[in-house]
């Protein structure tokens, strides 16, 4: 492990989020490199003043008392939640309406100046997931190679589970998936590995911006769009251009789901 | 899962979780009284969505209500921003006022800035980082779960949580060489 990689690994091992092969390996980077040990230590004179030196505030028995009084108030009569409820429902539904057409709006704003410097970003986020996955002890959420497990899976956790499908006859081996952040969306994630590549296949909502058709590299790895059953889609590897594209044109083909 | 019982899991999760609540709310607001409302206010609007909440890190679900509640109490607060009070925050009294009285309200605070230097600091910090340290390294939660509390991907509670960091070390040495030179 060289040095760069290891101080990009540092807060990870400090924080406890690096896998235990990935800990041994940057441990054995430690052992030769003072300059690593010593970010490592200011690290944790940082964590230890902040423990022992700021207060943890604790909260008053007022406050408890207050929360206390509350839950134990009898839940509101019958009546009137029903109608807070369809006040509610009237509520979402105009947050929906709202939310189309901000989409709408947004999705013309963003043909114009801004959407170059939120392409990036978006770029970036999708980059730092997948780095982050393969540091973390499981890349995935739910580990299956059935499409028909890992669908459902989706639903209940996004908006529109995306359309799953295994490429394991052509060497795209469906592993599962997970739920990410892209902004402040929670995104479905479909995890294949390609010998021993692993590819990060992120599907975006409509709203998300992202005018890039061209490929994106950082540090080996590639960034490409693709379409999914319809929906936008970004992949996310370290594989080389020619089996990436391979891989795109695989999903792209595949016909939506109703 | 039937509404009542939700509501007890909300009820407990909220009344086993409040000291993170609380300390969460007293570092984003820095006033007792400002917490303690935000962190009600939370248990309230839990306690109306607990219908809604699908499963999945609880304490996380959970401050993420409260941080929203707080926030939402910071910028009606910043819309009249003359009410913050001076010495709460020494930085800013030192950009503000003219030179003689930020020297004079610094060496005031000279005696007790030694033993709460790293207080001072922090709560100097821009709120988003301060809030990422705050759950770091005080409440312990994993990246995953201060992604579930701020709403973010988990590349920039990465990010934030090492420029807070060097942020923090920064003011620290600072401080430091500063306490060294008037006796050489």
């Amino acid at each position: 492990m060289d040095c760069k990689t290891a101080s990009d690994l540092l807060p990870l091992y400090f924080d406890g989020e690096l896998d235990r092969a990935t800990s041994r390996e940057f441990e054995a980077h430690l052992d030769e490199c003072a300059a690593c040990r010593d970010a490592l230590v200011a690290l944790d004179s940082l964590r230890t003043a902040l423990r022992s030196e700021t207060a943890r505030y604790g909260a008053p028995a007022s406050l408890r008392a207050r929360v206390e009084q509350s839950a134990a108030a009898p839940p509101v009569a019958r009546t009137q939640r029903t109608r807070t409820h369809t006040r509610w429902l009237a509520m979402a539904a105009s947050w929906v309406l709202a939310f189309v057409a901000g989409g709408l709006t947004l999705g013309l704003w963003h043909q114009g100046s801004a959407g170059a410097s939120d392409a990036a970003q978006l770029n970036r986020d999708l980059f730092a997931s997948h780095w982050r996955a393969l540091a973390a002890t499981s890349p995935i959420d739910v580990v299956s190679t059935d499409q028909h497990t890992v669908k459902p899976w989706f639903a209940g956790k996004v908006a529109m589970a995306p359309a799953v499908h295994d490429f394991a006859d052509q060497g795209y081996a469906l592993m599962g998936g997970r739920i990410d952040y892209v902004g402040s969306e929670r995104v479905p994630v479909l995890v294949y590995r390609h010998g021993k590549h692993l590819i990060d296949v992120f599907v975006l909502p409509e709203m998300a911006s992202s005018s890039t058709r061209d490929v994106v590299t950082a540090q080996g790895y590639v960034l490409e769009a693709a379409t999914l059953g319809g929906q936008r889609a970004m992949i996310v590897s370290d594989m080389d251009r020619v089996e990436l594209t391979r891989f795109r044109d695989l999903l792209s083909a595949q016909v939506p789901e109703n | 899962m039937i509404a009542t019982s939700n509501r007890t899991v909300v009820d407990e999760l909220a009344l086993r979780h409040l000291d993170a609540a609380y300390n969460l709310g007293r570092w984003l607001l820095g006033s007792e009284q400002d917490a303690a409302d935000a962190v009600h206010d939370a248990y309230l609007r839990a306690a109306r969505a607990s219908d809604t909440y699908a499963g999945g890190n609880a304490r996380a679900w959970w401050l993420a209500i409260v941080r929203n509640c707080c926030l939402a109490r910071l910028s009606l607060r910043n819309k009249d921003k003359h009410n913050v009070a001076i010495d709460a925050n020494p930085a800013a009294a030192e950009r503000w006022l003219p030179r003689a009285e930020a020297e004079e309200i610094e060496e005031r605070l000279d005696d007790s800035r030694r033993s709460q230097r790293l207080d001072v600091h922090l709560r100097n910090l821009p709120v988003t980082y301060r809030e990422v340290l705050i759950l770091r390294e005080i409440e312990e939660l994993s990246y995953r779960e201060i992604a579930d509390v701020l709403e973010t991907p988990i590349g920039t509670v990465m990010s934030r949580l090492a420029r807070g960091r060097a942020l923090l070390q920064k003011a620290l040495t600072e401080d430091g060489s500063m306490e060294i030179p008037h006796g050489l």
